[in-house]
């Protein structure tokens, strides 16, 4: 390691004092920052993680035995709406995107923040926001409770007249609008942000899986934005976008739907990929075997997963010239997965795994893939999903894929970083249990949906008749969800107390190829002290260009300490092009998510004219945060 | 280098884009011609589809002759060397693979929506 | 060998200084990319409003249905071509900030603004009269027809918005941050002049498909 002579102390300094936070809450309130942007992110997914899986553990309680009476039909029903909602839409997407992706992307490409970090911030006011305004219509008596899907007509007036399907409706257009945010945010920043000679052969995985789920969200939310905008209109405005008696049609809320839906699910497990592409190599110390492919995969999965929508309305009578073109992308579709699922497993077997408690996640998050995969590959048989659609066929199918292809990786992706943001080692030996127990859990949890689905059992009903012969199934997957619960609990008791007792970290305890793990640990405001010289997708493990980056801060070169400075690089082949004054703190981001959720508070009520005046104060705050340019700051 | 470059881009997307554009026109015919508005305007499916099936096919094919030239005038390195030509290296390696996957998509579709134009429930 | 001599393009305080820096700078710059997001994101929701349109129209034996009037063209058609006119003063002001005129540029987006002002004024007066005429709860037609045409007139709009901000911003000098913004706002003025003539045009249709 070379020595810092005098200056460069002088230099960091001065880069401290540049890029520090304001203390105390308003320091956390006005941030731009993009790490503490991330640590908000993965607090507040984690609170409506918990709420998601005791709605869960309601359920699998109501549905050990047979008529029992924990839930109500009516309760059951909002409880399984907010379930899937609460988990896909205020977990898993703000989880990967907004927590890791924000995090990780700008150390793993070497910048110094994300390319607006304003707008960042207030991706995070509106995720906060619509998680607040969904659980105010439970609390209000308003609960969606029309499944995470919203089927009209069963959500139309008619069938749904309390503001639950308003307050469904809402918040996915409001927690759209924070998601659309985040992924522009992930897209310019790996496009425009890299470390000058980072071009895109040498873009790590993990960043290629990032960009394919921003652009997946980019294009899908859209669809799903003018679908709930069709729907509170029907249900409030008196339109028939989907009355058939007027010209409407039921179908246009599924297809616009599904449009939104299928890419939304490649979105959930995209981003884990590039958890398990990261992890991968720094255990069994090799490149990614077919970085290429691997690369390509990731984006095509989702490209391809744009065409596909229809293959979840193979019941509803669309004529069989239309539905073939949507088997033969759901056929396809598959070949990117199995691209990348052969890498992971040839890494694994010709690199030296050290089976640590990330990569045993990851083993487990490959072997649940697989599993539901090749389940998913049985629905492209129409004649198939006819007969399992609405069962618990299907329930189980996405739980092995979103359960097990994100949440594992999520799981391991929090031990697998924890030593970088915290600066100590976890516990590893109560971190394999944890594993072992969850993996335990959510197959015993979820593989007996498989065969009660085929016996015949639907999804979404609040209890069964005894001698249908799924008792034992269901109390056996009840039986799974505690023994889950119990894992998860242990998982985070685990990281509670290392964070307490763990021993220091250091810079980079597993020898990893990425940039993140060239900084310390935790990294400073300003990420690097010297923007880092690339000429691989490994570039930690470039030796020299490491030794090289310790000269240049002793010379002062791409240091960059004169203001809040950050290199633009070109998109394709990463030539530095200019240096650029980034934004510091601002309230303004606050100010206008907090004038956004009113707009929607007062939409919901059906104040209109109110909105109205709110939205004009959303343009003020929006003025007001232009008024000022990053330079003059 | 420039014009290889320019190979490296239709290689990488003209292909996504055929298959794109042949699954949204190819399904809303085959919807047209089984709606209502066919009364009116008497969709010719089967034209259609032959004409997208074909078009598609051709953009595809060309596609990855793009690729392929992009790959063997880049082939001296390898994926991993200093962009432009480690960059138009993985691009087109990349780009050769997943235009056959496309032609796979659109040859299934294309030859299923022009043998079978009756227009029941599946 | 990375080149580490590249300019700070937030330092430029003078027009001259701006053109001659942002000449020097290579690729677009982030606000730009920022802007094609923006394009994606919203030309994707216009796209699903009109896939909605024609979804609903191929359903229907009447379009439109018996009772309301078949919409006029000449007039839409040719506002919309004007409309479309705009993106030329809109791409002068582009080329003129580059080049560090600000003066001219100032009077490229004063004309477009006015052509736009006047369109809107029109729009806003007409969807009035057609309001009056039909309503959007009347059936999917007239829900579809409102929802697509008002979609479009907000995009234009947010686009008056922004050259208001832009022409206030410019009447204080030019920064790199007003040049990327002022060329950003061009790319977005075509996008919704290009969009309105679709929207115009599938509206339109009923006369010729």
């Amino acid at each position: 390691m070379a020595t810092i002579e005098f200056p460069a102390e002088q230099r960091v300094d001065r880069l401290e004092r540049q890029w520090q936070s304001k203390p105390g809450v308003l320091g956390w309130l006005t941030t731009t920052d993009h790490k503490r942007i991330g640590i908000l992110y993965f607090w507040t997914t984690l609170v409506l993680f918990g709420i998601g899986g005791t709605e869960a553990m309601l359920m699998r309680t109501q549905l050990i035995e047979p008529n029992n009476h924990v839930l109500g039909p009516a309760s059951y029903d909002r409880v399984f709406t907010l379930h899937g909602i609460t988990m896909i839409f205020f977990f898993i997407i703000p989880m990967t995107t907004g927590a890791f992706g924000n995090y990780l992307v700008p150390l793993m490409i070497g910048a110094r923040d994300m390319a607006f970090p304003r707008m960042n911030m207030l991706s995070y006011w509106v995720f906060l926001g619509s998680g607040i305004f969904l659980y105010l219509g439970l609390a209000s008596g308003n609960g969606p409770n029309g499944a995470w899907f919203g089927f009209t007509p069963l959500t139309l007036r008619l069938f749904d007249p309390s503001r639950g399907a308003d307050f469904y409706a809402l918040a996915l257009i409001f927690n759209g609008i924070a998601s659309s945010l985040t992924s522009s945010n992930l897209i310019v920043t790996m496009f425009k942000l890299r470390a000058p000679g980072m071009s895109f052969n040498r873009l790590p995985t993990f960043c290629y899986a990032f960009l394919a789920a921003a652009f997946g969200l980019l294009f899908a939310l859209p669809a799903l934005s003018a679908d709930c905008i069709y729907l509170f209109l029907d249900r409030n405005h008196g339109t028939h976008f989907f009355d058939p008696s007027k010209g409407g049609s039921n179908l246009l809320w599924q297809h616009l739907f599904w449009f939104f839906g299928h890419p939304e699910v490649y979105i959930l497990i995209v981003p884990a990929f590039g958890i398990a592409t990261a992890i991968i190599p720094a255990f069994t110390q090799r490149k990614i075997v077919a970085y290429p492919l691997v690369a390509i995969a990731e984006l095509l999965v989702v490209f391809i997963g744009f065409g596909v929508w229809a293959h979840h309305m193979f019941v509803v009578g669309m004529p069989t010239i239309s539905v073939v073109f949507f088997a033969a992308a759901t056929a396809m579709v598959v070949i990117p997965s199995a691209i990348q699922v052969f890498s992971w497993c040839m890494s694994l077997i010709t690199g030296m795994p050290r089976f640590r408690t990330p990569l045993l996640f990851i083993a487990g998050f490959i072997w649940m893939f697989v599993n539901g995969g090749l389940t998913g590959i049985m629905f492209v048989a129409v004649p198939f999903d006819q007969q399992v659609h609405d069962t618990y066929f299907v329930i189980a199918h996405f739980h092995y894929i979103i359960f097990g292809a994100a949440v594992f990786p999520i799981f391991g992706g929090m031990y697998y970083w924890f030593p970088k943001l915290t600066g100590k080692l976890y516990f590893e030996r109560p971190g394999q249990i944890c594993f072992w127990v969850i993996f335990a859990g959510t197959n015993l949890l979820f593989f007996p949906m498989y065969i009660v689905g085929l016996l015949g059992m639907p999804r979404q009903i609040y209890t069964y008749s005894s001698g249908m012969g799924w008792d034992a199934y269901n109390a056996a997957e009840s039986a799974g969800a505690y023994l889950t619960a119990l894992g998860i609990v242990l998982l985070f008791a685990n990281l509670v107390v290392s964070y307490f007792k763990g021993e220091p970290a250091g810079p980079d305890p597993w020898n990893a190829p990425t940039l993140e793990w060239a900084t310390s640990s935790p990294p400073p405001d300003f990420n690097f002290a010297v923007i880092p010289t690339v000429s691989s997708a490994y570039p930690n493990w470039d030796a020299e260009d490491r030794e090289r980056d310790a000269r240049k801060l002793a010379d002062g070169v791409m240091v960059l300490e004169e203001g809040h400075e950050q290199p633009v690089s070109t998109t394709v082949d990463g030539r530095f092009a200019e240096v650029i004054e980034m934004p510091h703190s601002s309230p303004w981001p606050l100010v206008l998510g907090v004038c956004i959720a009113l707009v929607f508070g007062a939409l919901v009520i059906g104040h209109y004219g109110i909105a109205g005046i709110f939205g004009v104060l959303c343009l003020l705050s929006l003025f007001g945060w232009h008024w000022k340019e990053p330079q003059e700051s | 280098m420039r014009r290889v470059a320019v190979m490296q881009w239709i290689g990488l997307f003209v292909a996504p884009l055929a298959w794109w554009g042949q699954h949204l026109v190819g399904q809303a015919i085959a919807q047209a011609q089984c709606s209502v508005a066919d009364t009116t305007w008497h969709v010719s499916n089967r034209a259609w589809q032959i004409g997208l099936l074909v078009g598609a096919g051709l953009l595809i094919l060309a596609s990855e002759a793009a690729a392929v030239v992009a790959y063997r005038r880049t082939d001296e390195e390898d994926y991993e060397s200093p962009p432009p030509v480690g960059r138009i290296q993985l691009i087109s390696v990349a780009a050769m693979t997943t235009n056959l996957i496309f032609l796979v998509i659109v040859l299934l579709d294309g030859i299923a929506s022009i043998v079978d134009t009756q227009c029941r429930q599946s | 060998m990375t080149d580490y001599a590249a300019p700070r393009t937030s330092r430029a305080r003078t027009p001259v200084e701006v053109s001659r820096l942002a000449a020097q700078r290579l690729g677009l710059p982030a606000g730009w990319w920022g802007m094609l997001m923006l394009i994606a994101s919203e030309g994707t929701l216009m796209g699903c409003f009109l896939a909605t349109y024609w979804y609903l129209r191929i359903r229907a034996p009447h379009w439109p249905p018996d009772g309301i009037p078949e919409p006029r063209v000449v007039v839409p058609m040719t506002l919309a071509g004007v409309l479309l006119l705009t993106s030329v003063p809109m791409h002068l002001a582009s080329r003129a900030v580059r080049a560090g005129r600000l003066a001219a540029t100032r009077w490229f987006l004063l004309i477009a603004l006015l052509v736009q002002t006047g369109y809107f004024a029109y729009e806003v007066d007409d969807f009035g009269n057609q309001l009056r005429s039909f309503q959007p709860a009347r059936d999917a037609y007239a829900s579809i027809y409102y929802t697509l045409l008002g979609a479009d007139h907000g995009h234009v709009l947010i686009g008056m918005l922004l050259n208001v901000w832009l022409l206030l911003k410019l009447s204080t000098g030019l920064t790199m941050y007003r040049l990327n913004a002022t060329v950003a706002i061009a790319w977005y003025w075509h996008f919704v002049n290009v969009l309105t003539v679709v929207v115009i045009g599938s509206l339109t249709s009923v006369h010729v498909v």
